[in-house]
Parts: structure tokens; sequence; C-alpha cells
């Protein structure tokens, strides 16, 4: 796994709270893939089947809700939203992401390319 | 979208990639599978929408997926989890069951059964020992299993007991 996957993976769970937050509508996995790709102008690709592990880990803590969206008599996708709790945990990773990054950039060089 | 239908179990064989990763409680595995299928038919639409043949449109929905990392990876997700309901489920009614044995028998013997059956709360407990196993919860077979066993133990000492009398 290459440094940017690496750093892509530690970041694809504030990713997909950020994108659902402000979505403000429940969304389906291909849904997000789509809407992660498109924000970050392809950048941000991965196998899309790796996103179910991380909405279904993000559900298990509580930090999203999933439900099933009927879409005729025999179709139907999953979709996820935000919960409360992982409201609260997107303002503190926010909050965290903001420090590190500011600390690294700061080490690197880059502060004021930043700001 | 959606659309397009691809050719008779072409996604079946597809998430046969991600199946042979799973080794779940069957009705979370059902859910897992129908998620995927989901996401294949909406890329395969999409790929199909741009003008790729069938054939490309199924290369291109199972590339992107990675079927078989996904699998291994959700079932490093859900596997400890079932474990967990699993022994939780079986542990509910088997203590459910030790309190009701409890208040059938506080002496051991059939003497003041007459006075226990009188009592609210034995039928309360009594109740909620039978209803437990039927609780909508992943591995609620487990916990069927162990309320059918510590039922028919229960069962089988209070004929013993009446026999012996």
């Amino acid at each position: 796994m290459s440094d940017l996957d690496q750093m892509r993976k530690g970041t694809t769970h504030l990713l997909i709270l950020k994108l659902l937050s402000d979505a403000g509508e429940p969304l389906h996995g291909y849904e997000i893939i789509r809407r992660l790709e498109g924000a970050s102008d392809g950048s941000f690709r991965f196998k899309e089947g790796l996103i179910y592990p991380a909405l279904h880990r993000l559900e298990q803590d509580g930090l999203l809700k999933s439900s099933w969206q009927e879409l005729g008599a025999s179709r139907r996708r999953k979709v996820y939203a935000l919960t409360e709790k992982g409201q609260q945990r997107l303002r503190q990773e926010l909050l965290r992401w903001r420090e590190f990054s500011q600390h690294v950039n700061r080490l690197l060089g880059l502060e004021e390319a930043a700001a | 979208m959606s659309g397009a239908s691809a050719p008779d179990g072409a996604f079946d064989r597809l998430l046969e990639q991600a199946r042979a990763q799973l080794d779940l409680d069957a009705d979370v595995e059902r859910e897992l599978l129908e998620e995927l299928r989901g996401h294949l038919e909406e890329s395969y639409s999409a790929a199909r929408a741009r003008g790729l043949s069938a054939e490309q449109a199924l290369g291109e929905a199972g590339r992107r997926m990675g079927l078989p990392e996904a699998g291994q990876a959700l079932q490093a997700t859900h596997a400890g989890r079932g474990a967990a309901d699993g022994v939780l489920a079986a542990a509910v009614p088997v203590v459910g069951t030790l309190v009701l044995r409890w208040l059938v028998l506080p002496q051991g013997d059939l003497a003041h059964l007459h006075q226990v059956l009188a009592r609210p709360e034995f039928w309360v407990l009594a109740l909620a020992a039978l209803m437990l196993p039927l609780i909508r919860i992943r591995h609620w077979r487990f916990a069927l299993a162990s309320w059918a066993f510590f039922w028919a133990l229960s069962l089988a000492y209070l004929i013993q007991r009446v026999v012996a009398r």
C-alpha cells in the first residue's frame, strides 16, 4: 500500500461523515463514492467495495444509521445518514484534523501556502 | 439509474468472489450481498450508459468493486460482533431459566409449588423467558437452542421428582 493510499484510508471515515453531514439527506454507498470522487476531482479513488466495511464500522459505532429504501416491488437499497453522535464526532475530528494539519504544514514549511 | 439489465446470473457470479470470503450469520450475509449487488447494478448501468458493451460493463463494475477485498473487510468488520451477539443471545435465556427455576423450586422440592404459582412475578418471568428467543436479534437461533435445552432439563427434573414421589 502506497503512502497516499494509507493517507486516504486514514481519512475515509472523516470524509464520509463530512459528506453525509453536507448532503443533509441519506445516501447509499454508490452515491457516496461518486460524490467523494467528484469532490476530489477523481483523486480520492479506491476499491469501491471497501466503502461498505467503513460504513458498517461507523454504523456499529453509532455514528451513522441505516435504513432500506424501497425502489419498486423487488429492489431496495440501503442508505446511510449521520446520527447526532456522528455530528458531534465530526466536529471533534475536524478540530483535530485542523490542528494536526497545521502542525504538519509547519514542519514541512508549507504553513503560508496552506493559509 | 439501473435501467440496463445484465445477463442472467452475471451479478451472482461476481458476488461469489465476496461470498467466498464470508462466514457470518445467514441473514447478515444476505443483507451484505444485497447491498453489494445494488452497487454493482448501479455501476453496471452507468458503464452501459457510457456506451460499454454488457461484457465490458460487467468487467469494469467487478474491477472497481474489488469484491474479494470487500468480502474480507466485511468479514473482519462483522465477525467479532456476531460472536458477541451469539454469546449474549445464548446467555440471556439461560439466566432467565435459572431465575425461574429458583422461583419454582426454592427449596429444591415441589412442596411450595402451589404458593409459587400464585405469585404474579413468577408468571411475568415465565412469560419473559418464553418470549426472549422470539426477540429479533442477530443470533436468535442460539437463544432458541439454549432456551429449549434448559427448559427440557427443567421439565425432565420436574418429571423425575413427580415420579420419585
